[in-house]
C-alpha cells in the first residue's frame, strides 16, 4: 500500500504555534474584566471544619467574593464521573489534604492571595486514613459518609468496590512451584508542565468555561447539571491542554468557578500552582499479594491476585481505574485458573483519577515480577518463559472475552533482539525483560465534522483533545490521505462544545482508532457526495467513478480531489460536508461494559548496571517494542514511546508522596519530587514497532501511548535482580532503596 | 508575596547605614535562587529588600592580590566556573559550583548568596572550607574578616550580626601543592540538593582536610595530621580508623526526606573514599 | 502600599518604561503586565525552568529574578527567536526532530538551548544534556530535543 500521508513522519499540526510561543493554553488566555481566584486548603488531611471566618479577608483591597459552601445550594452540590461524592467546595468536613475550604476571588492575584492567607479555618483534627492497612481496619474513620451510597453493604467499610474475575478452577490446580509475594505501587502524580488551570464567564444566559479539560463534553454535562442548564447553554472551551496523562480527564474546581463567576457577573479564572496539582491529582497506588503456580517447565498454572489498590477521598474516576487495570491483570498469557480481587479502597488522600496505564502498571509490577522470580527459581530464561506462555493471536486468554489480537510474540523477540538478549552482556551488565498489556477503550461515541472548502483545502472539527500526544496530525494525515488535501492546507479545529461535535472523551489511547474511523466516514460521506455531483457534472454513471486515497478516477482519466472541487460546486462554490459518527456501544453483561476495542501490547528489555557502593541504576541500553497495527505518523508513534518509557522511568527510579504521620504530603512541589531530567536518560535508546495492519483504526491501526509505560518498572527490577541478587517489591527503586536490599543481604 | 519595599543603595557606605537602621526588617538580595523561593512561601516577610547589585565597589568580580584571590558579592557561580584563576588554584569549588542547580540558577545564584542562606547542604561550603576561606564582612562597626569555619553557625544561621553583610569573600593561594576534590550524593543525575557533599583536600606534606555537609546543622571541617590517608603502605584499616573519627561529627537529620541517616552515613565513607582519590590524583598531576 | 519601582527594559527587541510592584516577579512583568505569554509559569521555585528567558544573554528563570532586577536588562523570550516571521535553526530542529509534543516545556527549552548555543556552538552530547537539565519535560522528548540542538551545531560547523 503506498500511502501519500499516512505512515509519514510529518512534522506536529500545531507544531508552528508551539515554537513560535503563540500557543496559547488556559493559563495564557486573558477575558476583559476577568477576576483572579485563590483556593484557601488547611495544613491537615482530614479535620471537622468548625467555622471559618472571612471577614478579614474580605476587607482586603480588590477582593470581590470569599466563597465558601454556605454560599452553595443547599445540600451543597457534589459531582464525580463515577459517583456524585465529591461536594464543590468542602462541606463541613476536609478529607484530603489539600481540599478547597475556600475560594477568594479579587481584582489581582496578589489581592486573592493575600485574602486567602486571612481565611481564618478554625477546625478539629481527626486521624487520617493514608494507606491500606489503615483503611481496611475495621475500626477505622470512614471516608465516605455513608448516606452518599445507600444501598451499598460495603458503605460501613472503605472499601468502595470490589471487583472480582476469573476462570478455572484455582483450588484444585496442582503446581509444581507457587511463587507468592507482596508488591507495592507508590503513589505519584501526573506533574504535568502546565498546570490545571480553569476559568469561568457568564455567557448571555448560560456559562462559558475553559478548562485544561481532556474530556470537555463530561465537564459539560456535569456543569449543566450542577447550574441547572441546558447543555446548549454551556459552552466549554478546552485550550489543547499541557500534558495530560490522564490527570484532567475529569472535572475538578470548575464548578466552584462557575458558582463564583455567576454570583459575580464577570469572569473568574484559576490557575493552580504545582503544588496544588499535586494534590488535586495523582494516580492509584496499590498493594498486591499474588500467588502464581508454575509446572516444572515454567507454564503458568494459575495466578491468584489480590490487589488493593489506594484511591483518594473522591472516587473521580479511579474505581473504573481498578476494575478496568485489573481485569487483564493476570496479563497476556495462556493462564488455566485465574482469581483477580480487585479492591478499590478510599482514605483521606489526594483522589487519584486515571494515569496513562489506567490500573495496568499497578498490577503488571506484580505480575510480571513474580514470572521473573518462578524463571529464576526454575533456571529457565525469563525471556524463554515469557514465550512459552504468551498468548498467540486467536487465543482466548481471557476466555470470555476478545481474544489477543496482535502477534505478541514478534513484538517479544524484536525487543529481544534490540537489547541483545542473546548475546552474552558485557561485564558488571544485567538485563531486564517484561511484557504489558491494556485494554483499549470498551464504549466509544465520536462524531467528526470534515469539511471540504471551495479552494480544495479543508477544515477538520472534532472533540480530541491533543494534549501532546499528536492527534491533530494523525487525524489531518488521515483526512489528507483521503481528499487529496495537502497536508498543510488542513486547519485542525478542537475544543469548543459549541461549535465541534460530541466526543466522549480522549482516553484509553482511543482517539486514532475511534476518532480516526470517525474521520474515515466523514471522508467517505464526501466521496459518496463527490461521486454523486461528477456524475451529474460530467453525464456518467456514478457506478464510473471510483475515488482511492483522494483521487477520482474516471474511466478516462484520474484526478486529484482539490483540483476538480471548482467543477463539483458550481458557480455558488460552498463546500462539501462530511459527518462521521463512530460508535462502539456498550455491553450488558459485559464485567467492563464492553470488551475492548485492541489490546496494547508492549515490551520493554533493559541492559543496566547497579554502582553496588551508592545503589545507583544506570540504564546502559533500553529497548521498547510496541504492537501498534499501523503508524498513521510514524514519528509521532516513536515519540509517545519515548516519553512513555521517561514517565516511567520516573515512577521507577525516584517519584514518591512522602508523607508526615498525620496524612499531609511533605513533599509537594519541584524541590523534593524528581522526575527525569535530561541526565537522567538511558544511555542508548531504542523504539521500535510492530506493524501488521491489525487494528481496528484507519489503515490498521491501533491505539498506542500507554502501552510502552505498562511494563517499565518490571524491566528494570528484573534487571536489578540479576544485577544485586535480591529482588526488591517496592517501588521507586531509588538508590537508598537498592542499597538497601544490597546491604541488608551482606 | 508579601508587600515589600525594594532598595537599591549605590555604595556601601549607604547600604551599612540602611542597615543600621532596618537592618532587622532587611534581607539582602543578589542572586535570589534562595531569597525569591523563600519570599514566595511565605518562610520570610521582611519590609525591605536591598539589592547589592548596583553598588560598584561589590562588582570587583574575581581578584588576585598579595596571594589571596577575593570574591565580591556580586559573582555567581556561572562566573566562577568560567574563571582561569579559580579553576587554576581551586578546582574543587569549581566542582562544586558546577553541580549547583541548573545552569539557570548559576547563572544567577552568587557565592556569597549561597555560603549566607547557611544551608547545611551548600555545595560551596566543603571546597570553600577546605581551601580555608574567609568571610569579608562589614557593618556599623566596620569591617571583620572572619575564617569560615566560624562564620557558620547551623542550619539558616550565621555568625552575622542584622546590620551586617558580606562583602567579599577570601580565598588564600595554596602555599604548599595540595590536590583537591569535590564530590557529593543526590536522588538523581540530574540537579538537586545533595544528600551527602564533601570536599578532600590533600597536601603534600600528608595533611588532609576533608569537609562535609548535609549531614548535620552545618558543614563541618575536619583536619587529620596523621598522613595515613596519603600513605600508600598503610593498610585499609589503618585508614577506615582515621575516616571513622574523621566522620564521627556527621549527625544526619532523622526528619530528612532526601535520605535516612543510615544511607547518609554510608555515603559519606563511600564519598570520602572517592574524593580522596580523586585528590591524590590531581595532586600527583601537579598538585592544585 | 510599597513604592512602585520605575523601570526601563527591553523585551524582544521592543523597549518599555513601566513602573513595576517591588513584589512582582519579571515572569509576572513577562506574562501579567506585558502580555508575553510564551513564557510559562510552573514550578515558580527555579527547578522546571518552564519561564527560562534569556536575561543580558544568559539564561535566567523568570520566577526567581524581581521585575525591578530586570530593570536596563534587555530580555529575550522564545517570542522573539523569529525573524520576520520565518523561524530560527532551532525552532526549525525542535519541529524536524520532533522535540515538541504538548509544547508548553518548549518556550523554555527553545531559550536553553540558545543559551547553550551561544556560549558552546558545539557541544558534546553530554555537555547539551547538562545544558539543558534545567529544562523539564514531563512528555519526555529530552532525546529529541537534544537531537535538535545537536543538528543546529552541526549545522553550524560541526561537533567536538
Amino acid at each position: 500500500m503506498n500511502f501519500k500521508t499516512v505512515g509519514s513522519p510529518l512534522a506536529r499540526s500545531g507544531g508552528l504555534e508551539r515554537v513560535t510561543g503563540q500557543q496559547k493554553y488556559v493559563a495564557d488566555i486573558k477575558l476583559p474584566s476577568m477576576l483572579e481566584s485563590k483556593l484557601v486548603t488547611i495544613d491537615s488531611a482530614h479535620a471537622k471544619i468548625l467555622s471559618i471566618d472571612i471577614s478579614e479577608a474580605q476587607k482586603v483591597d480588590g477582593v470581590l467574593l470569599v466563597m465558601t459552601a454556605n454560599d452553595l445550594p443547599h445540600p451543597v452540590p457534589r459531582f464525580g464521573p463515577q459517583i456524585e461524592d465529591r461536594p464543590v467546595l468542602a462541606d463541613k468536613e476536609v478529607k484530603f489534604h489539600g481540599e478547597p475550604v475556600a475560594l477568594v476571588v479579587a481584582e489581582t492575584i496578589e489581592a486573592a492571595k493575600q485574602a486567602a492567607c486571612l481565611v481564618h479555618v478554625q477546625y478539629k483534627e481527626l486521624p487520617a486514613i493514608f494507606s491500606v492497612e489503615k483503611a481496611l481496619d475495621p475500626s477505622a474513620p470512614l471516608v465516605m459518609d455513608p448516606f452518599l451510597r445507600p444501598n451499598d453493604p460495603k458503605s460501613n467499610t472503605n472499601v468502595f468496590n470490589e471487583h472480582r474475575y476469573g476462570w478455572g478452577e484455582i483450588d484444585e490446580s496442582k503446581a509444581d512451584i507457587v511463587v507468592e509475594n507482596t508488591y507495592s505501587f507508590p503513589m505519584v502524580t501526573h506533574f504535568c508542565i502546565e498546570p490545571h488551570a480553569f476559568i469561568a464567564a457568564p455567557d448571555k444566559d448560560g456559562i462559558a468555561i475553559w478548562s485544561t479539560i481532556q474530556h470537555p463534553y463530561w465537564l459539560q454535562k456535569i456543569i449543566a447539571k450542577l447550574l441547572k442548564l441546558p447543555l446548549s447553554k454551556v459552552r466549554v472551551f478546552a485550550p489543547d491542554p499541557g500534558g495530560g496523562f490522564g490527570g484532567k480527564q475529569h472535572t475538578k474546581y470548575e464548578p466552584a468557578l462557575a458558582f463564583a463567576a455567576l454570583k459575580l457577573g464577570r469572569p473568574v479564572r484559576l490557575v493552580l500552582t504545582l503544588e496544588e496539582s499535586f494534590q488535586a491529582v495523582r494516580r492509584t497506588s496499590c498493594e498486591t499479594h499474588i500467588r502464581t503456580g508454575f509446572s516444572k517447565h515454567g507454564r503458568i498454572i494459575f495466578q491468584d491476585i489480590i490487589a488493593n489498590y489506594l484511591l483518594g477521598a473522591y472516587v473521580d474516576i479511579a474505581d473504573r481505574v481498578v476494575g478496568k487495570g485489573s481485569y487483564a491483570g493476570a496479563g497476556p498469557y495462556n493462564t488455566p485458573a485465574v482469581r483477580i480481587l480487585a479492591r478499590s479502597i478510599l482514605s483521606h488522600t489526594s483522589p487519584a483519577t486515571a494515569f496513562r496505564g489506567f490500573g495496568n502498571p499497578e498490577i503488571n509490577w506484580a505480575v510480571e515480577s513474580n514470572i521473573d522470580e518462578a524463571a529464576r527459581l526454575l533456571g529457565i530464561d525469563r525471556l524463554e518463559i515469557r514465550l512459552r506462555n504468551l498468548a498467540k493471536k486467536g487465543d482466548r486468554f481471557i476466555p470470555y472475552d476478545k481474544p489477543a489480537d496482535g502477534d505478541w510474540q514478534q513484538t517479544v523477540i524484536k525487543a529481544a533482539e534490540l537489547i541483545g538478549w542473546n548475546k552474552p552482556p558485557d561485564p558488571s551488565h544485567h538485563r531486564g525483560i517484561a511484557v504489558g498489556i491494556k485494554l483499549g477503550p470498551t464504549t466509544g461515541l465520536s462524531y467528526s465534522l470534515v469539511r471540504l472548502l471551495a479552494d480544495g483545502s479543508a477544515i477538520l472539527a472534532c472533540g480530541t483533545s491533543d494534549m501532546g500526544q499528536g492527534a491533530r496530525s494523525v487525524f489531518a494525515q488521515i483526512v489528507s490521505e483521503e481528499l487529496g488535501v495537502p497536508y498543510e492546507n488542513i486547519q485542525v479545529v478542537m475544543g469548543d462544545t459549541a461549535t465541534v461535535l460530541y466526543d466522549q472523551q480522549t482516553s484509553a489511547s482511543r482517539s486514532t482508532v475511534l476518532m480516526g474511523n470517525s474521520i474515515l466516514k466523514a471522508c467517505y460521506s464526501i466521496h459518496s457526495q463527490l461521486k454523486i455531483k461528477l456524475a451529474r457534472a460530467y453525464q456518467i454513471e456514478e457506478s464510473q467513478i471510483s475515488i482511492d486515497h483522494g483521487i477520482v478516477k474516471f474511466p478516462d482519466h484520474e484526478e486529484e480531489i482539490p483540483k476538480i472541487i471548482k467543477t463539483v460546486l458550481g458557480s455558488l462554490g460552498g463546500e462539501i460536508i462530511g459527518v462521521g459518527e463512530e460508535r462502539k456501544e456498550g455491553e450488558k453483561n459485559h464485567p467492563l461494559g464492553g470488551s475492548a476495542c485492541f489490546y496494547e501490547f508492549n515490551c520493554t528489555a533493559v541492559d543496566i548496571e547497579v554502582d553496588e557502593k551508592t545503589g545507583d541504576i544506570i540504564i546502559a541500553r533500553y529497548a521498547t517494542v510496541s504492537d501498534v497495527g499501523k503508524s498513521i505518523n510514524s514519528m509521532q508513534v516513536h515519540m509517545q514511546d519515548e516519553g512513555a518509557a521517561v514517565q516511567a522511568l520516573g515512577h521507577t527510579l525516584m517519584e514518591h508522596y512522602i508523607f508526615d504521620e498525620k496524612g499531609r504530603i511533605r513533599n509537594l512541589g519541584a524541590a523534593d519530587y524528581k522526575i527525569p531530567t535530561t541526565m537522567d536518560l538511558p544511555k542508548e535508546f531504542l523504539s521500535e514497532t510492530v506493524e501488521n495492519l491489525d487494528g481496528p483504526g484507519p489503515y490498521g491501526a491501533k491505539g498506542m501511548s500507554e502501552g510502552a509505560l505498562l511494563c517499565v518498572s518490571s524491566a528494570v527490577a528484573s534487571a536489578v535482580s540479576e544485577a544485586i541478587g535480591t529482588t526488591i517489591r517496592d517501588l521507586p527503586l531509588t538508590p537508598e532503596r537498592v542499597w538497601q536490599a544490597i546491604h541488608l543481604q551482606k | 508575596m508579601f508587600d515589600f519595599e525594594y532598595i537599591r543603595p549605590i555604595s556601601v557606605s549607604d547600604a551599612v547605614d540602611f542597615l543600621k537602621a532596618h537592618g532587622s526588617e532587611t534581607r539582602m538580595l543578589a542572586g535570589g535562587t534562595d531569597l525569591l523561593i523563600q519570599l514566595r512561601n511565605n518562610e520570610i516577610k521582611p519590609l525591605f529588600i536591598l539589592d547589592l547589585k548596583h553598588i560598584p565597589e561589590l562588582q570587583t568580580g574575581i581578584q588576585q592580590k598579595n596571594g589571596i584571590v577575593s570574591i565580591s558579592a556580586t559573582v555567581t557561580m556561572s562566573d566562577l566556573i568560567m574563571n582561569e584563576l579559580i579553576n587554576r588554584y581551586f578546582p574543587a569549588l569549581i566542582d562544586a559550583a558546577k553541580v549547583i542547580g541548573s545552569v539557570q540558577i548559576r547563572n544567577r545564584a552568587t557565592l556569597i548568596g549561597n555560603i549566607c542562606n547557611a544551608s547545611p547542604a551548600a555545595d560551596s561550603a566543603p571546597p570553600l572550607l577546605v581551601y580555608g576561606a574567609e568571610v569579608v564582612a562589614i557593618g556599623p562597626k566596620g569591617i571583620r574578616h572572619i575564617p569560615l569555619n566560624e562564620f557558620f553557625v547551623r542550619s539558616g544561621v550565621t555568625i552575622l550580626q542584622e546590620d551586617e553583610f558580606v562583602t567579599f569573600l577570601e580565598l588564600p593561594i595554596p602555599q604548599k601543592k595540595m590536590g583537591a576534590a569535590h564530590v557529593r550524593r543526590t536522588r538523581r543525575r540530574g540537579h538537586d540538593l545533595a544528600s551527602v557533599t564533601l570536599c578532600c583536600g590533600v597536601e603534600e606534606t600528608g595533611i588532609v582536610r576533608l569537609s562535609y555537609g548535609s549531614v548535620g546543622p552545618r558543614p563541618m571541617l575536619v583536619v587529620d595530621e596523621s598522613g595515613v590517608l596519603v600513605d600508600r603502605k598503610a593498610s585499609e584499616e589503618s585508614k577506615a580508623i582515621v575516616f571513622e573519627s574523621m566522620f564521627s561529627q556527621a549527625n544526619p537529620s532523622k526528619t530528612s526526606m532526601r535520605a535516612s541517616p543510615a544511607y547518609r552515613l554510608a555515603m559519606l565513607r563511600v564519598l570520602g573514599k572517592e574524593a580522596l582519590e580523586l585528590a591524590i590524583s590531581r595532586l600527583d598531576e601537579g598538585g592544585l | 502600599m510599597a513604592k512602585p519601582i520605575p523601570i526601563e527594559i527591553n523585551i524582544d527587541n521592543r523597549n518599555y518604561r513601566l513602573e513595576v510592584s517591588p513584589s512582582m516577579r519579571l515572569l509576572d512583568l513577562l506574562r501579567e503586565k506585558l502580555d508575553f505569554t510564551a513564557t510559562k509559569e510552573c514550578c515558580s521555585i527555579g527547578e522546571c525552568g518552564a519561564c527560562t528567558v534569556l536575561v543580558n544573554g544568559r539564561a535566567v528563570d523568570s520566577c526567581l529574578m524581581l521585575a525591578a532586577e530586570a530593570d536596563g536588562a534587555t530580555i529575550l523570550t522564545a517570542e522573539g527567536l523569529s525573524q520576520d516571521g520565518h523561524l530560527n535553526d532551532l525552532q526549525e530542529a525542535f519541529l524536524e526532530k520532533g522535540a515538541v509534543q504538548c509544547g508548553f516545556c518548549t518556550p523554555g527549552q527553545l531559550i536553553s538551548a540558545t543559551y547553550l548555543l551561544s556560549h558552546n556552538p558545539h557541544p558534546s552530547r553530554e555537555e547539551v544534556e547538562e545544558g539543558m537539565a534545567g529544562n523539564l519535560c514531563r512528555c519526555g522528548c529530552y532525546e529529541r530535543i537534544i537531537d535538535a540542538v545537536i543538528s543546529v551545531s552541526e549545522k553550524n560547523g560541526g561537533e567536538k
